[in-house]
């Protein structure tokens, strides 16, 4: 077969990478605006919860199951944040904390709505659905040289691609907008950036809300990926490992998180003797990355360096 | 800017073909040639992180079980174990690998529920049969016509250790305690409360508790004021150990009724004397005066120093169903294999006689124990 | 029942409330919440269990043994975690609270490969003296705890307010270099902090093992989000509200456990965490400070 190489494994890995990215890239659009939050498996678990319920009870397409979860994790972020906003950082930090905590309390205890600590099961898998739906217009996998399991894979794997692409893209655009400036100068200095007269309070909602609304578009994403989501999903630890993409891959730029989260979900995959010491490794990284390199392995400057580097060799 | 981004996507993918290269050297695979019928079988348990005691003694079964066919020399299998760490997304991984980049002919596994709740829809997918050694949750091999399992589900272990409590003792209220944030416990104590219903005993009270507790002492005050004929309680030993252990010191004499989960020597270890009188049911019984038992038992110790448990036991079990039905098909082939699996009737393995129901789901015979002097005791 | 239940909740008030002092101790000092005090904390239960029920020595031996270990590996945490953060100039607020989450995953996840994911028996004779108060069981080991948790307290605010070092500490809380200026070794100071914290986290962690019987790797993690609630609930560097905090937090989840849905006594804390840090961030006993800043 001419596509025998398309390893749905290979597949599998990437699409959880993906996933990965779009956490990294939500806790990192909070952090740019200088402010932690730990809440994060919080939100991800509202839009997983979400899209799960809506597609599995109301039968609702899965698109808009995903764009709900998204808009809804969002929303719960203007509410959190926007009282937060009188908090500042650490004591940010552990308020989000328990939010993300309560949450799952909620998704435990909540049992009519949530099934509490079995889950939600058979919640329908983007691949497996496209594929049916094709197959109703005609369409059979082996016509592009697919077996069925290579082009679920390989749907899934294409449909979080163009999503994170789109996501980053837009960030990194937003970067360079008037938005993205004011959230640097209020990273820079909050006092500062009020007294020349930007909204602070605004920006920082928007930036919290916006980092919210990804962290459920991924958890959206991710519900139907697996098919399955229970409450151990979205634990504490899942909120320190999200929190370890942008401090080991960079905080100070978006590519940094998305780098961190990249390297950090390939990792454990292979080297098997680093999965045993994921989490000690994880913890270890924290600390060394704050001693010596507190702003992750990928910082602006290295960027620019990289890029001069570049020109340089070119004629 | 465009550069710096070509920068980061050229070391992403550097990752990323770094770690697959290994994983691209997976031959297809193995066929029948002349006699032997050759296959390929994945596991997937947990090798590392929490839940690996488990995956241990689960590995331990299979590998044994594996010998024991090899030498035999009618089937020839190979396994090839994946880790899933207990978490659901490393599990799904594991099985693409298996099913894609081994293309073993079934999959043994995963461990834990939730993990084949997302495992299962893919190997059903993929036209692959896996058969679950210690899923014993609702709803498992419902999820289609590939997916089998060996366990004792809650539905089949917690009617028979209640019943026969409730008639021996002669049971009207009961207390009960479980575990809520957990898939395990939590539909053990759906069934537990299904059965207590239908035997219209009176539920004085329900009570929860979360991973990671401690301090019980709340809830069994509750408990202990309303002094109920007994307590059902759905935990996992090491819980469910402690729990006994401060129920006792707090003046709760009446039986204690566990799940499948309660199961182990290790509730003797760790509650000594205040394991008295709990009654689990349970597909494994160490003590059985059967030969096949005795030598499965015998065997293991000399290999792993230590006594089996019931998930050793399952797995056991579990890879000669395997092998017979690889036999039976004939060859390694998905769809023959899991034809022949559903077929498989009155197998004798250490559980006892064991047959597929027409949901692929056990039909068996579950062994009521008690805790009495310090070791478990059939219950009668 | 309900006398029982305000026992049960108090015993376990009194171990949130020491667990608490220790968070509270540094907080008021460095300005830093120290995410790892909960693994110190359960690391000093450890080595307390490993020598009552493997090595068998008698109690205070154990004691002095979980001190001992838990103050070193304050000392450690100071020396490897904290203090390269305080010499480089401009370190984000966050850095510490990171770099101390990174301690604590660290740790948590070294108890599990060291000591397994099971429970361990916590047995000691001590545990098992009682007496008889009408149809109430009261242990001495409860009455203990309350007991500890209010020396502790009386203990850390007299010697703040009282002795040298006490007021060197403050000095040194109140603003790093005026302190350096007047001849206070504020690094000296600081290590102190974390270790007497750190110390104090290992009589919590014996403690919980007489009073629970058990413990396991991930007492850590629980009860040290427990004292997290509680120091913002009291107020952050406050003696006495640490104290309060712990009990009516005791209190609380043990009657939402007999009268309420007990699924979400651990929600009640985190309602709390957000509830108080909204409507009164400086917490029940602090002093408001401009801006919610330490």
């Amino acid at each position: 077969m001419p596509v025998e190489w398309l390893n749905p494994y290979h597949l599998q890995v990437g699409s959880f990478l993906l996933i990965n990215v779009l956490l990294g890239v939500s806790i990192y659009i909070t952090l740019s605006t200088g402010q932690l939050s730990l809440g994060n498996a919080g939100f991800m678990c509202i839009g997983a919860y979400t899209a799960a319920l809506l597609s599995t009870k109301c039968g609702l397409p899965i698109p808009a199951g995903i764009a709900l979860g998204a808009v809804l994790a969002g929303s719960a972020g203007v509410l959190v944040g926007l009282p937060s906003l009188r908090l500042s950082g650490v004591y940010l930090a552990i308020a989000t904390l328990g939010f993300g905590e309560v949450i799952r309390a909620v998704a435990v205890n909540w049992e009519t709505l949530t099934g509490g600590a079995v889950g939600v099961a058979a919640v329908p898998q983007m691949g497996r659905v496209l594929l049916a739906n094709l197959a109703d217009a005609g369409f059979a996998p082996g016509d592009a040289g697919l077996r069925p399991n290579q082009f679920i894979a390989l749907s899934v794997f294409l449909i979080l691609l163009a999503v994170t692409a789109l996501v980053i893209a837009f960030f990194l655009r937003l970067d360079r907008t008037r938005v993205g400036r004011a959230y640097a100068a209020i990273r820079l200095d909050e006092k500062a950036a009020e007294a020349m007269g930007i909204p602070v309070t605004y920006y920082k909602v928007l930036a919290f809300s916006q980092g919210a609304m990804v962290s459920g578009l991924a958890g959206a994403l991710f519900a139907h990926s697996t098919s399955y989501i229970s409450p151990e999903d979205f634990t504490y630890h899942r909120a320190v490992e999200i929190l370890v993409y942008a401090v080991f891959g960079g905080s100070g730029h978006l590519l940094g998180s998305v780098f961190g989260a990249a390297a950090l979900t390939l990792l454990p995959e292979a080297l098997r003797f680093v999965s045993d010491y994921r989490h000690m490794l994880y913890g270890l990284l924290l600390v060394l990355m704050m001693i010596y390199r507190p702003q992750g392995v990928i910082d602006p400057p290295l960027l620019r360096r990289l890029h001069r580097a570049r020109a340089e060799e070119a004629p | 800017m465009k550069r710096k981004h070509q920068a980061i996507a050229a070391l992403t993918c550097a990752l990323f073909a770094l770690v697959f290269l290994g994983a691209r050297k997976a031959g297809p695979a193995s066929k029948p040639k002349g006699e032997p019928v050759r296959a390929k079988i994945g596991v997937i348990s947990i090798i590392t992180g929490a839940g690996a005691g488990y995956g241990e003694a689960i590995t331990n079964g299979f590998r044994l079980a594996r010998d024991e066919v090899n030498a035999k020399g009618e089937v020839l299998i190979d396994l090839k174990v994946e880790d899933s760490t207990g978490k659901a997304e490393q599990a799904l991984s594991a099985a693409q690998k298996l099913i894609n980049s081994e293309r073993v002919a079934a999959i043994l596994g995963p461990t834990l529920s939730t993990e084949m709740k997302v495992v299962g829809p893919e190997a059903n997918a993929s036209g692959v049969p896996i058969m679950g050694t210690s899923t014993t949750a609702k709803g498992i091999t419902q999820i289609g016509k590939y997916v089998f399992r060996n366990s004792l589900p809650e539905s089949l272990a917690i009617p028979a250790s209640i019943g026969m409590a409730v008639k021996k003792y002669n049971l009207k209220k009961v207390a009960l305690l479980y575990g809520n944030d957990d898939v395990f416990t939590k539909s053990g104590f759906d069934t537990m409360k299904e059965v207590s219903e239908r035997l219209r005993l009176s539920i004085l009270t329900v009570q929860e508790f979360q991973k990671g507790q401690s301090d019980y002492r709340a809830q069994l005050t509750r408990i202990a004021s309303l002094s109920p004929d007994g307590v059902f309680c759905s935990a996992l030993y090491e819980e469910g150990a402690v729990i006994l252990s401060q129920a006792r010191k707090m003046g709760i004499t009446v039986p204690f009724v566990g799940g499948n989960g309660f199961n182990s020597p290790k509730v003797i270890e760790i509650a000594r004397d205040a394991s008295e009188g709990l009654i689990v049911a349970t597909p494994w019984f160490a003590e059985r005066d059967d030969p096949k038992v005795k030598s499965f038992v015998a065997k293991y110790e000399k290999a792993y120093g230590k006594k089996p448990d019931q998930f050793a036991a399952q797995a056991y079990d579990a890879l000669h169903i395997m092998a017979n039905a690889l036999k039976a098909a004939g060859s390694a082939d998905r769809e023959k294999l899991r034809d022949a699996l559903a077929a498989t009737k009155n197998h004798m393995g250490v559980l006892g006689k064991f047959s597929f129901d027409a949901d692929r789901d056990v039909v068996m015979d579950p062994n009521v124990l008690i805790i009495q002097g310090g070791r478990f005791r059939p219950f009668r | 029942m309900f006398l029982e239940q305000a026992i049960n909740g108090i015993t376990l008030g009194g171990i949130y409330a020491i667990v608490a002092l220790g968070y509270t101790l540094v907080f008021g000092v460095l300005g830093i919440i120290n995410m790892a005090h909960g693994e110190i904390f359960m690391f000093g239960a450890f080595v307390g269990m490993l020598l009552v029920s493997k090595a068998g020595v008698p109690l205070p031996v154990a004691f002095l043994g979980a001190i001992a270990a838990a103050a070193s590996m304050g000392l450690l945490l100071d020396r490897f975690a904290l203090r390269p953060l305080r010499k480089r100039p401009g370190a984000s607020h966050l850095a510490s609270l990171i770099s101390t989450i990174g301690v604590s995953i660290l740790l948590e996840n070294a108890a599990h490969r060291i000591f397994g994911a099971g429970n361990h028996l916590f047995e000691t004779p001590f545990s098992d003296i009682r007496f008889q108060a009408g149809s109430v069981t009261v242990y001495l080991v409860q009455a203990a705890i309350l007991g500890i948790s209010l020396l502790m307290m009386a203990g850390l605010s007299l010697w703040l307010s009282r002795t040298r070092a006490g007021k060197a500490l403050r000095a040194t809380a109140e603003n790093l270099e005026t302190a350096g200026l007047l001849g206070v070794d504020t690094n000296r100071m600081i290590t102190a902090t974390v270790v007497i914290a750190s110390a104090m986290g290992g009589v919590a962690g014996v403690l919980v093992g007489m009073a629970f019987n058990f413990i396991n790797n991930r007492i850590g993690l629980s009860m040290g989000l427990k004292g997290l609630a509680i120091i913002i609930f009291g107020g952050m560097g406050s003696v006495y509200g640490a104290m309060a905090g712990g009990l009516i937090l005791g209190l609380s989840e043990t009657f939402v456990v007999a009268y309420g849905p007990a699924g979400y006594r651990d929600a009640i804390a985190f309602v709390t965490i957000i509830v108080v840090l909204l409507v009164r961030p400086q917490g029940l006993f602090g002093q408001a400070v401009s801006d919610g800043k330490p």
